[in-house]
């Protein structure tokens, strides 16, 4: 796993499930204080991160509408090979293929407060 | 590739107990962040108001849950009130709203003075014993900058 330090870190969150992505959210918002964008499907979040102001990390749910996680994730790393793709998900099943995807994080679900400080610790400070 | 989270066994989606659970944690750690002089950037002082809002509504309808419940208790057991558990909830749900509100004044830069900071002393305290919460604020580096 790579330490790294991204100073004025942009973040992205991915959840179909509002309660989940609010909670997700302020969290970050709140561990790195700067805005965090969120996006409840993952062609609307496809539409920004292609862009050339995308995020530094991204955290999406695997079953999210539109584009899902492993697809969000191929996409995003074609386009931003250098950033980060964490993938949250309550399949269990879901861990192995992330793994083989290339991403840089499994989050099982239900996610906790110390689980996104360590996201935090690894991946931004 | 980094792995957080509950192990294969126990992973779930999250419940609505989960949310509040976790957001209410949440709340204790800035709470406490405050208290060791962590800064409160702009972002983390939006943070901090949102989910004192949020915990705030939350735990409110989760106490008139309560009553509604008690008072079909009342209806059919007429005259009986409170059982000591319920009385023990009723009072965490109430800290809990204190807590809430008392993050927000120091989000807001409101909460000044010793008394008012022994206050939110106390009731975090109270609030975590009762969840057994035991966290180290000290322990995260990046709080401690802004």
């Amino acid at each position: 796993m790579s330490q790294v330090s991204i100073p004025n870190v942009k973040i992205a969150v991915i959840d179909g499930d509002l309660l989940v992505r609010d909670f997700v959210s302020t969290v970050l918002m709140y561990c790195v204080n700067r805005d965090v964008l969120s996006f409840d499907n993952g062609m609307a979040a496809w539409r920004y991160l292609e862009g050339a102001d995308s995020p530094d990390i991204i955290i999406s749910e695997v079953d999210v509408s539109g584009l899902n996680g492993f697809e969000l994730l191929a996409k995003f790393k074609e386009k931003h090979p250098a950033k980060k793709c964490l993938l949250m998900s309550a399949n269990p099943d879901d861990e192995k293929v992330a793994r083989d995807s290339g991403a840089d994080a499994f989050l099982a679900k239900p996610v906790s407060v110390t689980d996104l400080f360590r996201v935090v610790e690894a991946f931004v400070v | 590739m980094l792995r957080v989270g509950p192990s294969s066994g126990e992973i779930k989606n999250m419940s609505d107990e989960d949310i509040f659970s976790s957001r209410l944690k949440l709340l204790i750690i800035m709470a406490k962040s405050y208290l060791i002089g962590c800064p409160i950037g702009k972002y983390r002082k939006q943070a901090i108001i949102e989910n004192s809002r949020w915990v705030f509504y939350h735990s409110l309808h989760l106490v008139n849950k309560m009553v509604s419940f008690k008072d079909q208790d009342l209806k059919a057991q007429a005259g009986i009130a409170f059982t000591d558990d319920m009385h023990e909830e009723h009072i965490f749900y109430q800290r809990i709203q204190l807590l809430a509100v008392m993050a927000k004044a120091l989000a807001e830069g409101r909460l000044k003075g010793y008394f008012r900071e022994k206050a939110l002393k106390e009731n975090l305290n109270r609030i975590c014993e009762a969840l057994i919460f035991n966290f180290n604020v000290k322990d995260v580096k990046f709080l401690k900058v802004a």
